[in-house]
């Protein structure tokens, strides 16, 4: 049998070598010219099947212009040209050579008119005709768009192209279009087999599309086989929607942490309710606005150093308004959260409107510097690089905090003044200093959590209201006074949320998640970490 | 062992209570009989308050017994309830409701209508009127009684919130440092006040102040490390080697 | 009873607030629509619709000081019960369109034909009987305010934590109320109303009438304010507020209180909410906004907590300042309410009516010592 099989696959290759010889430009010149006459759809389309016929590249760009409308016939003289619009008119050039002939009004030209079902034909047809181009990249674009299509027809251009295929990965992906390919023509039951396992050892929902495309007739081999195979690409399907849930819930629960990372300090630790540390996190997020808008106009190279400029800056201007904020209103409203709860919440008012009244109430653009942006495929896994950056940002922010309450002087002192402030004032530690200094770096984490959160989300005035309450139950869920707890519990959420939303949808999961910690509070009201024991209760 | 149960008024038997891993309370056995005083001493974190904590149902013990009136098991009882059944509790710091005056202070603790909505539509009668009138007079207050106790001395709160507990008519009095803060008149006060209230019920009084100890004479409990230490009269304990050591702290 | 009211001052100011009240709920809606309109004592329609919003603001300020100002429990979810009221009241109303709707659907309210739906889902029964809707407009909030306070009174979840799971309470709700599968007209809630018990609802009759209700329902919320406040338990309320550990050891069950003054509030929120929504003709889940319920508070605030007067003072005063403010400074609206959130909590914490009471509480001590003085000094003499 396999004998046989090389035998045929000899045979095709001779026969697709000579093709891809290709046909000379005076004969597509001709064919393309047919263009011109064509009366019905039927005729539109036997004339692309000629040019399928041909198998030259070189008709490639008079197909794109076909499919995007853009093949027009010059009716004083019948020549089929591509138009391109300019100003008012037109250019129009030639179809093989690209050279320009002239420019037309739009009444100068007749448009050779398709629709859907011969674009889609186009499709096929352009990826079967760029599998033989230099670029390995548009090669492997057009095995992917081959194997989606299966087009029994595209079965030898497939397999010429590779014979002729150098790159590996290039080559994988072309066999796969193959046995797609095979699995949707008239092919022999042992030829279907061997397609099937390929097709599904790819193990994506585009390998299950063609499965269950694919008709497995009465065959029962052939039956069972499929079936297999669906149930083997399914599984690699879960447990690959799995790890992308739990990467969707961590990158979530990254967002989570930096916006409550702030509140961790200046609730967790000094219990001072901030409502309006959401706005901190905005006024990070307009810092690196401004930054970006300084850059564009006046040092365009510097784009992609726009972040590293902004964290500093960002973690100044929040800071300076968390220091501000603590001495002017905060100081004289201790010992009375609920006070302090509502004249903060006053402050974000008034942050929120200054910021709308300088920079207007729409989203502002903060762009991404071009090392943030695209995606990573691990297997089934998509990472977008703004996302990565994001968890590995939060986790430095998370340690460097930590280093700097654990074994630093400053963090020391702001553990000394929080257990006991009239011991730590006694032994000349500089009690509303270390206090200033605290919420100011709560604030100023938070300013930085909004350089990070202007990746991700709209830069508008409301931006940090989005974040207060989750902020708030991720310190309260995880723990008040715990920086582990936080980390902890911004990932539970996190996770517990991406993987509620396929069966409840985002909103439903997020209600859903509120209830749950609404709940939780009611379990144990001091958090998942909570301290246990008198001195607590105090 | 059961007729000592049955007997006495509080009886603790082999209780513990830790606080992530820390044993607050360690294989602690106490018993107090009816209209007996006693005062209980000993070091900081020796597990006074977290005893009174359990006795008043705050805290909930790991293991062991804790019985009112040989009967009721308080480690199943929640605060109000074990309020309700006659044990009263004065707090280190005083605490009192200061925006009330302290007729209104006495008149909430005043035995009687706890209920919602028993109290929604209460009508205050004459005998709780000569009710605060004595305790007003016990507690030396009467000329302070429409006044807020907000406006009260640290004194005088300390008073009306033993006053509180009289109008409670508690069984066992469990009080926590009454002295604290105060002048020597004012301790002198108290500890006569204190006398005058033990005539009539069981008290528990939690004191570092020695002096007051003394001037209270009565049977004292050592404390330390959450078990008992020693127990007996103020110069018997004083002399016991363990006590002398855990307060010297070696 | 009544010369009981007239008793001590803050009796006497609710005592005059409440014959105030019952005054305008007469006259407003007589000068309004006996006088033609260009008598100089005419009441303009806006003016009658304008105050009317107000009066309900009132009764939800009077509701949240309720528990705040007295049992010291400062709920960032009232709005939600005030929506929820709303709600039952705007689902009376839809029914009430009947085939006047754009699709003329007997039975289907608009935004139920737009989405397909072939049938009433089952919690829209009744709601076409305007006593089940009244009914409702109170049992909801009142079962919520249950169900949430004795879990949370309950498990003694208290201060700062209460308040942030009040508005993480008021936000799940916003939240789902802005899906339209819940059956609330999602996004754009309920409107378009038509008529209620049979008057339309744009007839001057009808302003005029749902005026004069809210200023009659907030006199009777302020008479059982007064009622709860002035009993034993008002007082046990306080004691909450100040000491609650401490009232737990002299026998009261703290959490009882706290679900019964809960409970209490949320009802009059609710009972709010449905005279609110014939009024402005809509609700929708904006209603729910965290925002919103912390807005109330200022409005208490700004009166005066722990007052009866004050939390109706300040919803009035805030909210004819929003609406000026609104009007002429749109910019500067945001920066006045801010301020006003520093200002009072910084120096007017105990709100306009607190601080007059304490002022002249201080001025009345003064006179009495300096004529406890000079009467010394003429005996002296």
């Amino acid at each position: 049998m396999t004998i046989l099989l090389r035998a045929i696959f000899a045979a095709i290759l001779l026969f697709s070598s000579l093709h891809q010889a290709g046909a000379d430009e005076a004969e597509l010149r001709t064919i393309i010219a047919k263009f011109a006459s064509v009366k019905k759809f039927t005729d539109t389309q036997s004339v692309i099947n000629e040019l399928a016929q041909s198998a030259d590249a070189a008709a490639v760009p008079a197909l794109k212009a076909l499919a995007d409308g853009e093949l027009n016939i010059l009716k004083s003289d019948g020549t089929v040209v591509i138009t391109r619009k300019e100003g008012d008119g037109f250019v129009y050039s030639d179809p093989l050579s690209g050279e320009t002939l002239g420019t037309a009004g739009k009444s100068d030209f007749r448009k050779v008119k398709i629709k859907n079902s011969i674009r889609r034909s186009i499709g096929g047809l352009l990826s079967s005709l760029t599998l033989g181009s230099t670029d390995p990249t548009v090669r492997l674009q057009a095995a992917e768009a081959l194997f989606s299509k299966a087009d029994p027809d595209a079965l030898a251009q497939l397999d010429a192209a590779i014979a002729d295929e150098t790159s590996g990965d290039v080559r994988e992906r072309m066999l796969q279009a193959r046995a797609a390919t095979v699995l949707a023509g008239d092919n022999d039951p042992e030829a279907k087999l061997q397609a099937i396992a390929v097709v599904s050892g790819r193990g994506d929902r585009k390998a299950l599309a063609v499965l269950n495309a694919f008709a497995a007739n009465e065959n029962a081999e052939l039956v069972a086989a499929r079936q297999a195979a669906i149930d083997r690409v399914n599984d690699a399907l879960a447990s690959w929607q799995a790890v992308q849930n739990i990467w969707y819930g961590l990158s979530l629960g990254s967002v989570l942490l930096l916006a409550a990372i702030g509140l961790a300090i200046t609730f967790g630790v000094m219990g001072v309710i901030n409502m309006a540390h959401g706005e901190m996190v905005m006024l990070g997020a307009y810092t690196t606005f401004v930054v970006q808008e300084i850059i564009r106009t006046g040092y365009p190279g510097m784009f992609d150093y726009s972040l590293a400029i902004a964290l500093p800056l960002a973690f100044l201007v929040a800071g300076a308004v968390g220091f501000a904020l603590e001495r002017g209103l905060i100081r004289h409203l201790y010992g009375r959260p609920l006070e302090t709860l509502l004249a903060t919440w006053g402050v974000s008012l008034i942050l929120q409107q200054a910021v709308r009244s300088i920079f207007g109430p729409t989203n502002r653009e903060v762009g991404n510097p071009s090392w943030m942006s695209g995606a990573y495929e691990v297997g089934g896994l998509v990472i977008t690089a703004n996302r990565l950056w994001i968890v590995v940002f939060c986790l430095v922010v998370f340690v460097t905090l930590l280093f700097v309450l654990k074994r630093t002087r400053f963090g020391l002192q702001m553990r000394a003044v929080t257990q006991n402030r009239a011991m730590a004032s006694s032994m000349g530690i500089r009690t509303p200093m270390v206090d200033a200094l605290t919420f100011a770096l709560g604030s100023g984490i938070a300013g930085i959590a909004g350089v990070a959160l202007s990746q991700i989300d709209n830069v508008s005035p409301n931006l940090g209201q989005g974040y207060i309450i989750d902020s708030f139950m991720v310190v309260v869920f995880g723990g008040v006074g715990n920086l582990w707890g936080t980390l902890v519990g911004a990932f539970t959420l996190g996770v517990a949320n991406k993987f509620l939303e396929p069966y409840a949808g985002a909103v439903l999961a997020k209600i859903l998640m509120l209830v749950f910690i609404i709940l939780f509070i009611q379990r144990r009201p001091r958090g998942l970490f909570a301290l246990r024991g008198r001195a607590v209760e105090t | 062992m059961t007729s000592e149960m049955t007997h006495s008024l509080l009886y603790l038997d082999a209780v513990n209570v830790a606080f992530d891993g820390f044993r607050a309370i360690n294989n602690l056995s106490l018993t107090i009989e009816r209209g007996e005083m006693r005062a209980i001493i000993g070091p900081n974190g020796a597990g006074k308050t977290t005893m009174m904590d359990i006795i008043t149902g705050k805290t909930r013990p790991d293991s062991g017994q804790v019985y009112f009136e040989g009967a009721i098991d308080l480690s199943r009882q929640d605060e109000v309830e074990i309020a309700r059944l006659g044990i009263g509790r004065k707090f280190q710091k005083p605490t009192v409701f200061e925006s009330h005056t302290v007729n209104d202070n006495l008149e909430l603790a005043l035995t009687g209508t706890r209920g919602v909505f028993a109290t929604l539509f209460h009508r205050p009668g004459a005998g709780s009127d000569t009710r605060i009138n004595d305790i007003l007079d016990t507690i030396r207050l009467t000329a302070r009684r429409d006044e807020l106790a907000a406006d009260l001395s640290h004194g005088q709160k300390q008073w009306l919130e033993i006053g509180m507990l009289l109008a409670q008519d508690p069984k066992l009095l469990l009080v926590d440092e009454p002295v604290a803060g105060m002048t020597d008149a004012e301790t002198r006060e108290t500890a006569r006040l204190l006398r005058e209230i033990a005539s009539e019920r069981s008290v528990i009084v939690v004191e570092h102040d020695m002096g007051f100890v003394r001037e209270l004479d009565v049977k004292v409990t050592v404390l330390a490390e959450g078990s008992v230490l020693a127990e007996g009269s103020l110069d018997h304990v004083s002399a016991d080697e363990n006590v002398i050591e855990s307060y010297l702290g070696r | 009873m009544i010369s009981r009211f007239l008793f001590t001052g803050a009796d006497r100011k609710v005592f005059w607030t409440i014959i105030v009240l019952l005054a305008v709920a007469v006259l407003v809606p007589a000068l309004n629509l006996l006088l033609p309109t260009d008598h100089p004592f005419h009441v303009p329609n806006q003016i009658v619709s304008l105050v009317g919003k107000y009066l309900t603001y009132a009764m939800l300020a009077l509701a949240l000081d309720l528990v705040w100002g007295y049992c010291g429990i400062l709920s960032l979810g009232h709005g939600a019960f005030f929506a929820l009221g709303g709600y039952a009241m705007g689902m009376y109303l839809m029914r009430q369109i009947g085939t006047r709707g754009v699709y003329g659907n007997p039975v289907l309210p608009d935004f139920m034909v737009f989405l397909d739906w072939d049938r009433l889902p089952w919690f829209w029964y009744g709601f076409d009987q305007f006593w089940f809707a009244s009914l409702m407009a109170i049992a909801v909030p009142g079962l919520l305010a249950f169900a949430f306070g004795w879990l949370a009174f309950r498990s003694r979840v208290t201060g700062v934590y209460l308040s942030i799971i009040t508005q993480a309470l008021t936000y799940a709700l916003l939240l789902a109320f802005f899906r339209n599968e819940m059956g609330f007209g999602g996004n754009n809630g309920l409107t378009d109303f038509k008529d209620i018990l049979g008057f339309s609802v744009q007839a001057d009759g009808t302003r005029a009438a749902l005026f004069a209700a809210s200023a009659i329902a907030l006199a009777l919320f302020l008479a059982l304010c007064l009622f709860i406040t002035d009993s034993k338990l008002g007082k046990v309320m306080v004691a909450v507020r100040d000491a609650e550990s401490r009232l737990r050891f002299v026998g009261y069950r703290v959490e009882h209180v706290k679900l019964f003054a809960f409970v209490v509030s949320a009802m009059m929120a609710g009972v709010a909410g449905a005279l609110y929504v014939p009024q402005v003709g809509i609700i929708n889940p904006g209603e729910f906004a965290p925002a919103n319920s912390i807005e109330v508070v200022i409005w208490a605030a700004v009166g005066g907590r722990g007052t009866l007067v004050g939390p109706i003072l300040g919803a009035i005063a805030v909210n004819g300042g929003k609406s000026y403010f609104t009007a002429a400074f749109p910019e500067f609206w945001l920066f006045a309410l801010g301020g006003l959130f520093v200002a009072v909590t910084l120096f007017l914490p105990k709100g306009i009516v607190g601080s007059i009471s304490s002022f002249r509480g201080r001025m009345n001590t003064q006179s009495a010592l300096r004529s406890q003085k000079i009467a010394d000094m003429e005996a002296a003499e």
